[in-house]
């Protein structure tokens, strides 16, 4: 689709976190796979309860920040890297009654604007993925949770060596995805930050509902912006073979979509 | 249910009780309990009448499907008012009683009870033989004025009348009674025809394009089974594809949208369901598809109770058929009624379905529809507006082509939230896009075998009659309230229509209208 794209582009699109052109266009700005049912399966597993801290890495629009205040009794904050979106999700703090419970700061997921051992949750959905220093990554969630404290996080998993070529070329949604790790890999990333790795589960549904979806939107601007995407560079008739070897790598388990909770042991 | 059992190991049922609920003898029409069951992937509901025994239906053919949709169920909505009181409990009170769950959708007037066709399918029992008989009446315009009257007392501010009949456009007053529905605040009149005027007088399709109108949109609800003569004939009596297609060209050229209606009965037509839905995606007119498994209601072809379709099955036939464009997740429940009665979905198009760069995209592909639709699930939900959108959209007032569909398909669109990526603003992309929505609808109305009152309670679509009374219309077709409005507007005595079921044939005797009575 987008084949001018270089790798250095692509990790500047996607740590510009999610705000990139063409995963928007292809995603939306709030979407992550699973939708809310696994946000709550998230909550779920890490055990989130009321009265607890919660800190939401790459919160987006603080949907799933504010139903962990909402529906689980959380005292949340959500970190962003756009100023839109914190504003959308103050906003929308603020319309639920939250604000005295809620709040959104803008800040990088690599070097966080809030104090050591402000959390016993942190969660980070869809985004570790996409954030180019992984280990820093990690290691800021390990600064933010307190012993004893838990790490949830839900994202694309992929084995790179696998991945079939029409996936490595730098199509717009595997901008993303091409810098996503096998799910051992995950864990030993957060294991290397200090947690110890309680569970993990692959939620594969969840990425070909999203494969899915990416297929409909394409579709969508076929029929209504055909002429200025194609200016733009995608090629329509590529995206069906594309979004076709994206589904036999769900298939084989070379793309997956995986939840982690770890542990940052009590000293 | 019988205590029969004289094994002296103890058994495992096969079967998985999921509800106990009340229904109705299907013969003598008293309120009796009811189970409801899942056995083999099936639900059924089994029920037992002292007097005249045990009855079991199948009411869903994907019980997995049935206890997942549970959860699109929205919490009901008063109505301003309600014309009876609570005396004998549910179904007898109708209606709208105090205790019903849900305000009314969309309300019927059946104008008449004559019609220009003797289908051997009809739940509304209709035809020459009714107008020429006893209790065949047709409503004044007074009438009609009333009825219009309590709907408004009812809901201030109506979505969506329907006129039904009988036949209504053969009603001589049909068209005032229209101009009466926009006279006051109803947004739309839905028609609900078998096309024939349609196809025959141009003057009157007329009539009708220059009432549709901004505001007040005229939409004709066209029964159409299929395109097989065979079709045509077990259900209709005659073979009427060329009325249709005159019907529908004629409809197209007055400016009027058309919802093609198919009745859908085993082993007649459930393999035209694919074809109907492309046929209708290649018509001007045709901006939606309504799927209504055969009620077995008034009159009907013999039937086994226990092999009747259901709207899973029509769902599943949808999949089956045209796997190239649906899977069964395209399809959601609609939560303001009970979300088995009726699932929806919307399809965005471009194109002519033989063109080879046809477009379709089913709208919950694009966003995650159970997130704004699961009332048990969600305490929060990602926007409020959005979710006010789908519910107007996913809803029994909803039909393609009015002022307030179009604005929320706009709103969901905007939901896709990407404006300005790549310099494409995608709601001004989508701003035309309302001319290209298309919507399927899948209906199960229940008969006085499958009637569940835990559903009916919820039921959002009411016949208005003219005492100006809402009765939900699978009671008013079931329990006995059509005989009672019978017999009531030409003060004779009407006899009760019990199914045409398999195992009730021998206590069955014709009436002078094709349906069925108990033998005297």
């Amino acid at each position: 689709m987008s084949a001018g794209l270089d790798a250095a582009a692509v990790k500047a699109c996607c740590a510009a976190g999610y705000s990139s052109d063409l995963v928007s266009l292809l995603l939306g700005d709030s979407y992550h796979p699973g939708g809310l049912t696994l946000t709550r399966q998230l909550f779920d597993r890490v055990g989130l309860r009321a009265g607890q801290r919660l800190v939401d890495v790459a919160s987006g629009r603080g949907t799933s920040t504010l139903l962990a205040a909402q529906e689980y009794g959380a005292r949340v904050e959500g970190v962003d890297l756009s100023a839109g979106n914190v504003a959308l999700a103050s906003g929308a703090a603020a319309a639920a009654g939250l604000a005295d419970r809620a709040e959104f700061h803008l800040g990088d997921a690599e070097d966080v604007p809030l104090p050591d051992g402000c959390a016993d949750v942190v969660i980070c959905e869809c985004a570790l993925c996409t954030f180019p220093d992984k280990r820093t990554a990690l290691a800021e969630m390990a600064r933010l949770v307190v012993p004893g404290g838990r790490v949830g996080i839900t994202d694309v998993a992929a084995d790179r060596d696998r991945l079939p070529d029409e996936l490595t070329g730098l199509t717009a949604w595997i901008a993303c995805v091409a810098d996503a790790r096998p799910l051992a890999e995950y864990a030993d990333l957060a294991a290397e930050a200090g947690f110890r790795v309680l569970t993990t589960e692959r939620h594969t549904n969840a990425l070909s509902r999203m494969i899915d979806q990416i297929e409909a939107r394409l579709e969508l601007f076929r029929m209504t912006a055909k002429p200025r995407l194609e200016a733009l560079g995608i090629d329509f008739a590529k995206a069906g073979p594309v979004l076709e070897a994206a589904r036999r790598a769900v298939d084989d388990g070379t793309l997956d979509y995986v939840l982690m909770v770890a542990e940052k042991p009590c000293e | 249910m019988t205590i029969s059992e004289t094994d002296q190991q103890p058994r495992e049922r096969d079967e998985v009780f999921l509800e106990l609920t009340r229904s109705i003898c299907p013969v003598c029409k008293r309120t009796i309990d009811a189970e409801v069951n899942a056995r083999e992937n099936q639900v059924f509901l089994r029920k037992r009448c002292p007097e005249h025994g045990e009855f079991e239906a199948r009411v869903y053919g994907d019980a997995e499907m049935y206890v997942d949709i549970q959860r699109f169920n929205k919490p009901g909505t008063r109505p301003l008012q309600t014309q009876t009181v609570v005396k004998d409990g549910c179904p007898s009170d109708c209606g709208l009683c105090p205790e019903h769950k849900q305000h009314a959708c969309l309300g019927i007037i059946e104008v008449n009870t004559g019609c220009n066709l003797d289908c051997p399918i009809c739940f509304a029992d209709s035809g020459s033989p009714r107008a020429n008989g006893p209790d065949g009446y047709s409503i004044t315009l007074e009438q009609c004025a009333t009825m219009l009257d309590a709907f408004v007392a009812a809901e201030g501010e109506p979505e969506v009348v329907m006129f039904s009949g009988g036949e209504p456009t053969i009603h001589p007053d049909i068209l005032a009674m229209i101009d009466l529905a926009q006279e006051r605040p109803i947004n739309a009149v839905n028609l609900n025809t078998n096309g024939i005027r349609l196809a025959s007088d141009k003057s009157f399709v007329a009539e009708l394009g220059r009432r549709n109108r901004p505001g007040r949109r005229v939409n004709i609800y066209l029964q159409f089974d299929g395109l097989e003569a065979a079709t045509h004939t077990a259900i209709r009596g005659r073979d009427l594809r060329g009325i249709k297609q005159k019907a529908l060209d004629n409809c197209a050229e007055a400016g009027l949208t058309v919802t093609l209606v198919a009745a859908i009965e085993k082993d007649v037509n459930e393999h035209e369901i694919g074809p109907i839905i492309r046929h209708g995606l290649g018509h001007p007119a045709v901006r939606s598809v309504a799927f209504q498994p055969v009620t077995h209601s008034g009159r009907h072809v013999e039937f086994d109770p226990l092999t009747r379709l259901t709207n899973s099955d029509v769902l599943h036939s949808i999949a089956d058929q045209l796997p190239q464009w649906f899977t069964l997740s395209d399809f959601f429940p609609v939560p303001c009624c009970a979300p088995t009665c009726r699932s929806i979905t919307y399809l965005i198009t471009q194109g002519h379905p033989d063109d080879p760069d046809f477009g379709l995209v089913p709208v919950p592909r694009l966003l995650q529809v159970e997130d704004y639709l699961d009332y048990v699930s969600n305490r929060v939900i990602p926007d409020y507006a959005i979710r006010e959108a789908l519910e107007k959209l996913w809803s029994a007032s909803a039909f393609v082509g009015t002022e307030t569909n179009d604005e929320r398909l706009t709103q969901v669109a905007e939901a896709l939230d990407c404006a300005d990526a790549c310099g494409v603003n995608l709601p001004e992309a989508l701003a035309g896009i309302t001319d290209n929505a298309f919507m399927i609808v899948v209906q199960d109305f229940q008969d006085p075998y499958t009637l569940n009152v835990r559903q009916l309670m919820k039921c959002c679509v009411e016949e208005i009659t003219p005492d100006g009374r809402l009765i939900p219309f699978c009671a008013y077709n079931s329990v006995g309230y059509r005989e009672e409005i019978r017999a009531k507007m030409r003060s004779v005595e009407v006899a009760p229509v019990v199914p045409n079921a398999l195992p009730l044939q021998p206590q069955l005797a014709a009436t002078p209208y094709g349906s069925k009575r108990v033998s005297p």
